[in-house]
């Protein structure tokens, strides 16, 4: 079969994949399941995908992605509650401080590998220092904002079209030409330029579209849990969770930051079931058994070991 | 074609190159020798924009490329190609000739068909969905130059393209080198491999701790008594 045929079929399979998950998932609320599990699975697949395209498609790892997160739950829960617009006046505000942020923090690039995450995760702290130190009637202070009310199953399907939006995007990226200048990037920044790739317009392309990512997921979140506070939607955790599930999956990877979470999700699931007092150790042995003997994660050791997967695999 | 004079770069106390002038006419080989130090990759790196020259000029076609970005310079028509070859590991053959032609209005089509004939004229395009680090070195310094062939541009810089390969591929390369030659490219060519450098260039530049000791056609560098020094001591 020839490549462009083969990219065509895989893509044809994922994508039926992806609707008819949908599909399941958008009934659930309509059949009583409890949501709490779900949205929450949707959401960390959502943030592993957008964190992906910054970890993994450029090699940038943002350990301070969480203060894109954080800016879009305060952008929406100002907007709604402190101006009383709409939840969706809330949603595009969310999107614009994601964008402004990473613009913001865009000169960070310059800085590679643990450089530039040290220096992230100290600009998500800084984040959350100057909203904690804003007047109440700004930014709700250290007390945060309370939305005064809440819409689970609009947050859920919120949550939903929001993680089908990003895998879509992160489709599209993957077979894209600027997917591609990404990954060269990744390899050898200083070859990629080399051979005429403009690499500050690329990654930064690259940057703000992970950054919206995580800015509409914090404000979906401050709507289905209807209160924002600086210890928790800029909790370092976030950050943290969002790069385990990546990397346990695959980075740089379609389908790896998917595979990853779900997986990491049911194993805490069933910790917490079974051993509630060993659930920090046991999780933590979990992540440093898969990264000793799959490095690559799920689905990028699957692709190393068996190079001919990479044809069916993304 | 490409104009270079006085060109001087200083890293710290360190003279690399002290104010060395040349010129590449169009489709033609210049042949840049010296032992190891004397400012060989560092002349490329300056022409291709790695490094800032500290001073000169130097002029591509009427334009002058100190001060641009390696990518302004390589969409200028400048292509290049490492001592130690540089490919995206993690792409596979295709993709990473298309790296170079990503900005290309040519549909992906066009593109992958083009990317996959080169592969086949060098016989790899049964590997073509591998990836660049399954290579061995001396593939690996193959495909780079198909890359540079990608691009296609008007000046090649090769830096040691003979160093650690075997000699059916040295074969192979000299073939590409010599086909785009025929097809009107210039290049500045590095290389130890002086029987090499000797038959291909036109033109010779022999350098020694950043400085010009000679230079001359094949016949008048190899008895240079200057050049005899500087490679074999007195």
């Amino acid at each position: 079969m020839s490549s462009n045929r083969l990219v065509w079929t895989r893509t044809s399979i994922w994508l039926g994949f992806l609707a008819l998950s949908a599909l399941g998932l958008g009934l659930l609320p309509a059949y009583g399941f409890s949501l709490a599990f779900w949205f929450y699975l949707l959401l960390w697949i959502t943030l592993a995908s957008g964190l992906n395209i910054m970890a993994g498609f450029t090699g940038y790892l943002p350990f301070g992605y969480v203060a894109f997160y954080g800016i879009g739950a305060y952008a929406a829960a100002v907007t709604v509650k402190m101006h009383g617009l709409p939840i969706w006046a809330g949603f595009i505000a969310a999107a614009l401080a994601g964008v402004v942020l990473s613009l913001m923090f865009a000169r960070t690039m310059v800085l590679r590998g643990i450089y530039f995450s040290i220096v992230s995760l100290a600009l998500a702290v800084i984040c959350r220092l100057l909203i904690a130190a804003m007047p109440e009637d700004v930014a709700g202070g250290s007390y945060g904002i309370s939305l005064g009310f809440s819409n689970p199953d609009g947050a859920y399907y919120a949550m939903l079209a929001l993680m089908l939006a990003t895998l879509l995007t992160v489709t599209w990226l993957a077979q894209s030409r600027l997917g591609m200048a990404l990954r060269a990037i990744r390899d050898d920044p200083d070859t990629a330029e080399t051979v005429g790739i403009n690499i500050g317009t690329v990654r930064l392309k690259a940057w703000v579209l992970s950054a919206v990512i995580a800015s509409m997921t914090g404000a979906i979140e401050a709507w289905y849990t209807s209160i924002v506070d600086t210890e928790t939607a800029f909790n370092l955790l976030v950050s943290t969770k969002a790069v385990i599930f990546a990397v346990a999956g695959g980075l740089g990877t379609v389908i790896g930051p998917v595979v990853g979470t779900v997986v990491m999700l049911i194993v805490d699931d069933l910790i917490w079931q079974h051993f509630p007092v060993l659930n920090v150790f046991l999780l933590g042995l979990v992540i440093v058994l898969l990264m000793m003997f799959l490095p690559s994660g799920i689905v990028g050791s699957l692709i190393r070991r068996k190079p001919f997967l990479r044809r069916i695999l993304f | 074609m490409l104009d270079v004079q006085s060109l001087r770069k200083v890293f710290g106390g360190l003279v690399a190159v002290d104010t060395i002038s040349f010129d590449v006419p169009e489709n033609s080989i210049l042949g840049l020798i010296g032992v190891n130090g004397s400012g060989k990759t560092t002349i490329m790196n300056c022409i291709n924009g790695i490094y800032d020259a500290t001073e000169g000029v130097i002029n591509f076609r009427g334009t002058n490329l100190v001060g641009k970005k390696p990518y302004e310079i390589a969409r200028l028509g400048i292509g290049r190609t490492f001592q130690v070859p540089r490919l995206f590991r993690r792409l596979t053959l295709t993709e990473n000739l298309m790296v170079p032609v990503l900005e290309d209005s040519r549909s992906n089509v066009e593109l992958t068909e083009k990317a996959n004939a080169l592969l086949a004229e060098v016989d790899l395009y049964r590997i073509r969905d591998n990836h660049a680090e399954e290579l061995s070195g001396g593939q690996q310094k193959l495909v780079e130059l198909l890359r540079v062939m990608m691009l296609d541009p008007d000046l090649i810089l090769l830096d040691e393209p003979f160093a650690g390969v075997h000699p059916n591929l040295c074969k192979v390369f000299l073939e590409q080198i010599l086909k785009l030659k025929d097809a009107g490219k210039s290049f500045i060519l590095v290389s130890h491999d002086l029987t090499s450098v000797y038959s291909l260039s036109e033109h010779l530049l022999v350098l020694n701790q950043g400085q010009k000791i000679a230079e001359g056609n094949a016949a008048d560098i190899q008895h240079n008594p200057d050049v005899i020094e500087a490679f074999l001591g007195r």
